[in-house]
């Protein structure tokens, strides 16, 4: 399996991987972006499984990745979940009407995190079981 | 028609001014009145001018004030401090980070080691309760490293606050000297040619200056 970590800080991204391995992602391949635009050359360039990105980010926001992933053909069913600081209600209804299979609002907890990555396995295999 | 009457006499006066001003000696009452009109303009552009440089002088002093600590720099310089204390808060987080990575190996070696020794010993000896009392602490380790590293995101919250801040302050900074230059243009004192152009701290008190505050 491979998960793209899309934050523009460093340590937010170190952190999210350290829960990843901690909720036994041991076997996938966790790789890194610092904001949309490097985000969708790294989706563009190789297969991924999920999505983890952040909303406020220079040059490219976490919502316009959301919605760049949404248009191209190739990348449009591929999972996204939001971490973010940002927490008001619009932000959060663009992001569902834009498509996102989870949202998280930090600062978060492990649980959190183990719950809806589950959620949107469970829904992958859901729909991959009925196709 | 007369030249010293830019003020057309129009419907929206009250019939008094219009009167007046229709008058004979309509030219020197207009004077009059916009002698009176910029002289009352002089106080705004001066109170104006006057918070302008105090604003100003307030923003040197914070930079002042943190030169003092061993930091050098000035009022342009604030943004930079905030970087560096960005900077160094992710590099106090990372350490921690670093700790937790190093440690969360040696806990799950500890938990596997303890769980072979269990299952090598009858449950009675001192070396299996020994076992389960590691198997234990590395258990509490794991979850407490997960904490830890979990913990570490206030860097993420607090330096998002501190760049809004830093944004904000440089928006500030330019209301402020766009604020001198309208003031200085309105007063009547003629704005240098290279106003747009302020960059520096000392573009900023030379033009402060220029006008007068």
């Amino acid at each position: 399996m491979k998960i793209l970590v899309v934050d523009d800080f460093s340590t937010m991204r170190r952190i999210v991987r350290n829960l990843l391995v901690e909720l036994g992602f041991t076997n996938t391949l966790i790789q890194e972006a610092d904001d949309g635009e490097n985000a969708l050359t790294a989706l563009r360039s190789q297969p991924f499984d999920l999505v983890v990105t952040d909303w406020n980010m220079p040059n490219m926001t976490g919502i316009d990745l959301l919605r760049a992933i949404r248009a191209e053909a190739a990348l449009k069913g591929l999972p996204v979940l939001m971490v973010t600081a940002e927490n008001n209600r619009d932000q959060i209804i663009a992001a569902a009407q834009a498509g996102v299979n989870g949202y998280i609002v930090k600062p978060f907890t492990a649980v959190t995190l183990k719950e809806k990555l589950t959620k949107i396995f469970e829904r992958i295999a859901a729909s991959g079981a009925s196709a | 028609m007369n030249a010293v009457l830019p003020l057309a006499v129009d419907e929206s006066l009250p019939p008094e001014l219009r009167e007046l001003l229709n008058s004979p000696e309509g030219p020197a009452f207009e004077l009059a009145l916009d002698t009176m009109v910029r002289q009352r303009e002089q106080h705004l552009f001066r109170a104006l001018g006057q918070l302008a440089r105090e604003l100003h002088d307030a923003v040197r002093r914070l930079g002042g004030e943190l030169a003092q600590e061993g930091v050098p720099g000035i009022v342009a310089d604030a943004r930079q401090h905030l970087q560096d204390a960005l900077e160094m808060s992710a590099s106090a987080a990372h350490r921690s980070l670093d700790f937790a990575e190093r440690m969360r190996p040696q806990a799950e070696s500890l938990a596997c080691n303890a769980g072979a020794m269990l299952q090598r010993s009858d449950s009675g000896e001192p070396a299996a309760a020994l076992a389960r009392e590691a198997a234990e602490f590395a258990g509490n380790c794991r979850a407490g490293l997960a904490d830890m590293v979990l913990a570490q995101s206030w860097q993420d919250l607090t330096g998002q606050r501190i760049k809004k801040v830093a944004s904000f302050i440089g928006t500030v900074e330019s209301s402020l000297l766009e604020l001198v230059r309208l003031t200085g243009a309105l007063a009547g004192v003629e704005a240098p040619l290279d106003v747009a152009k302020v960059t520096s701290q000392e573009d900023a008190d030379r033009l402060l200056s220029e006008f007068g505050f």
